[in-house]
């Protein structure tokens, strides 16, 4: 996951190459041009994908997209995110039971889906008794796609939208603005489908790329969008802030599928770091020897 | 108790109950606080008010089990059951809320089902009785009490929310969801806001928000506040549905903030109403006068010099100030007796409404 950390690790440790004459020099370079050129030019593989990307892999047509046992989404790769307890301001805030959460993103050319599954052996499906609470999970987006509002429900000036499932009483769309501050958009657009199988809650959530309203993040199939994902454990009474989250990934939607401009950039300081440090070390060399 | 004592302990209790100008202390933001004194010495258990409250405003959808209004026999369980011991609440300085605990839905008793349609179209010849196993619910214990024959004791709690002047309910919601209006300090849920986490109803140590399982908010007694803004029956002011349908007429209702009305003179002035557990800290705008109880008699049925309702359980009931509050009662009432002059058993024993319920007072928009 941290591809782009480790190639910079990895050009550190031409330090301790000795012996290198002015030939192996000029090969160095190349090579560290080349690996600039090629992080520019390919998209970077799988293993490679970068820290907190979730790649969306575009589809043709929606097929069975929509069910979260769909075989279309055999191809699609999972990203672990591990998640952890807000430590919100509510009784409870900082005991949470969901450790991580499995995200998968797919696209056709109208609609955005996102399959979440998450571990836990019994669903809670019910809110109609005083102590009875639901499972519940949330997706986090950017207002204005392009920007990374405050993870807690963003803030007056930078909003988030949410796509909120639970499974008593099904999905909403809502407008947050700050902890406390959720508003449901009316007519959600939002679809899930749920199920819970064995000792797994799995949950597609769909919408429209576009927009049809103001507040409601308009995603485009050209840029990457942040995301944020969080899950309610209903047997724990989890509720409100009490709820396990994860930081800021993104959906790389954008043109260099699986790499982005942020990876790019490490790549190339990467290959610059590879040059600078042969140079050093191979005129170290030559004056060590009184070249 | 000394008079040095005496008077250190009043002027202490004043820095409570009245700013150094005299003014009643009311929450921040807040204009005016309605307030309710009730005399628990005239209550019959009856159960008017509750029926009240409940044709007025928790027949249906989800609010069968709720009683907004509820009467209680003490010592007893209450309702819901063991609710003293749910938590909620402020700690000592007031400033971060005690955790409290859901009831669980036994605790307050199911809604039954009776076989009403047996009895009545059917021409069954039953008893009248619920359906289910019934063996719970609201004043379940109705007058058992404590204490031994021939000297046992009981007598019954009316129960509304508090519309407290500084409410862990408000606290605990984090939408602001709940909370306490500008004009008369009335709390209320906004049903909008509310997306049914139950904080409140944790947070409450009176339990006196219910959860609605089927709208998904919490809901809880509004002071009738259609009632009190005209809305009542003919269009006119009237007191909340539980005061005025009371056959003893036990409720005074008005504002704290009323220096010439009755509430302000019983809790302010002569200190005989008197808040329920202000150990919680919410500091409740639900006053009570201390119920009296003939004294004990002995096994031949001769009077003793003896209080029958324990000193101390009423002070755990009403706090230390409940000592006091008897006093004053005691000499207020045997100066009536002698024929003298007491304004405070004049306002006690009125029979008057206009004395009783002072709701327009603040209409002027003051
Ligand atoms: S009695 Fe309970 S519900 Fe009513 S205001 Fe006080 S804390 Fe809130
Ligand atoms: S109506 Fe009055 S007397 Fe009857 S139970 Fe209620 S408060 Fe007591």
């Amino acid at each position: 996951m941290m591809a782009a950390d480790d190639a910079g690790i990895g050009g550190d440790e031409s330090d301790d190459d000795s012996g290198i004459g002015s030939r192996e020099l000029a090969v160095a370079a190349a090579l560290a041009l080349a690996v600039v050129a090629a992080t520019a030019a390919f998209p970077a593989v799988a293993d490679a994908r970068a820290a907190y990307e979730i790649p969306v892999e575009r589809q043709s047509s929606a097929g069975d997209l929509a069910e979260p046992t769909g075989d279309a989404w055999t191809s699609v790769e999972t990203v672990d995110v591990p998640m952890s307890s807000t430590g919100a301001a509510v009784p409870g805030g900082a005991e949470t039971t969901v450790e991580s959460v499995r995200v998968e993103a797919a696209r056709t050319d109208e609609r955005l889906y996102l399959r979440l599954s998450w571990s836990d052996p019994a669903a809670n499906a019910s809110t109609d008794s005083l102590r009875s609470f639901a499972d519940a999970a949330a997706v986090q987006l950017p207002v204005s796609a392009e920007s990374q509002p405050p993870i807690a429900m963003g803030s007056t000036d930078n909003r988030v939208n949410v796509w909120y499932w639970n499974a008593a009483d099904g999905t909403e769309s809502l407008l947050a603005g700050g902890a406390g501050s959720t508003t449901r958009v009316p007519e959600s657009a939002v679809e899930t489908r749920a199920t819970h199988t064995g000792d797994r809650w799995t949950v597609v959530f769909s919408r429209s790329l576009a927009s049809d309203r103001a507040n409601v993040t308009d995603v485009d199939p050209d840029q990457d969008v942040n995301a944020a994902f969080a899950v309610w454990e209903g047997a724990n009474e989890e509720r409100s802030g009490q709820k396990a989250a994860s930081e800021w990934y993104y959906l790389s939607l954008g043109p260099n599928e699986g790499g982005t401009i942020y990876e790019t950039v490490l790549w190339a300081l990467a290959g610059i770091a590879v040059v600078f440090t042969t140079l050093v070390t191979v005129e170290g060399v030559r004056r060590t020897r009184g070249e | 108790m000394s008079k040095t004592t005496d008077d250190a302990v009043r002027q202490a209790d004043d820095a409570v109950r009245q700013t150094d100008d005299g003014d009643v202390p009311l929450a921040e933001g807040v204009d005016h606080q309605v307030a309710m004194v009730m005399d628990l010495n005239k209550c019959i258990g009856c159960q008017t008010c509750t029926i009240a409250c409940k044709t007025n405003w928790t027949e249906s959808g989800g609010r069968e089990y709720m009683y907004w209004n509820n009467v209680e026999t003490k010592p007893g369980a209450g309702y819901p059951r063991d609710w003293e011991e749910m938590g909620g609440g402020w700690d000592e300085d007031g400033e971060s809320r005690t955790p409290g605990e859901l009831p669980d839905e036994e605790d307050y008793g199911r809604a039954w089902e009776f076989n009403h349609e047996a009895i009545m179209y059917e021409g069954s010849d039953e008893p009248l009785r619920p359906m289910e196993n019934a063996d719970w619910g609201p004043n379940w214990d109705e007058d058992e009490g404590a204490g031994e024959y021939p000297n046992s004791y009981y007598f019954y709690l009316p129960r509304i929310c508090n519309h407290c002047t500084h409410p862990s309910c408000v606290e605990a919601c984090p939408r602001s969801a709940i909370y306490k209006r500008e004009e008369d300090g009335i709390v209320l849920v906004d049903q909008d806001r509310c997306r049914g986490y139950r904080y409140c109803v944790e947070g409450c140590p009176y339990k006196k928000v219910f959860y609605n399982a089927q709208t998904k908010t919490s809901e809880k007694c509004i002071f009738c506040y259609p009632r009190i803004e005209g809305e009542g029956p003919e269009g006119e002011v009237r007191p909340p549905s539980c005061a005025e349908d009371c056959p003893p007429q036990l409720r005074h209702v008005g504002f704290l903030d009323d220096e010439e009305g009755p509430i302000h003179k019983l809790v302010n002035e002569y200190e005989v109403a008197l808040r329920l557990h202000p150990e919680y800290r919410t500091e409740p705008n639900v006053y009570y006068i201390p119920p009296y109880a003939p004294p004990q008699t002995s096994e031949s049925g001769e009077t003793v010099d003896a209080e029958r309702i324990p000193r101390n359980y009423l002070e755990e009931l009403f706090g230390p100030e409940v000592e006091s509050a008897l006093n004053t009662i005691t000499r207020e009432r045997e100066k009536a007796e002698r024929g003298e002059e007491s304004e405070l058993m004049d306002i006690l024993s009125t029979v008057n409404n206009d004395d009783q319920y002072r709701l327009e007072v603040f209409d002027d928009g003051s």
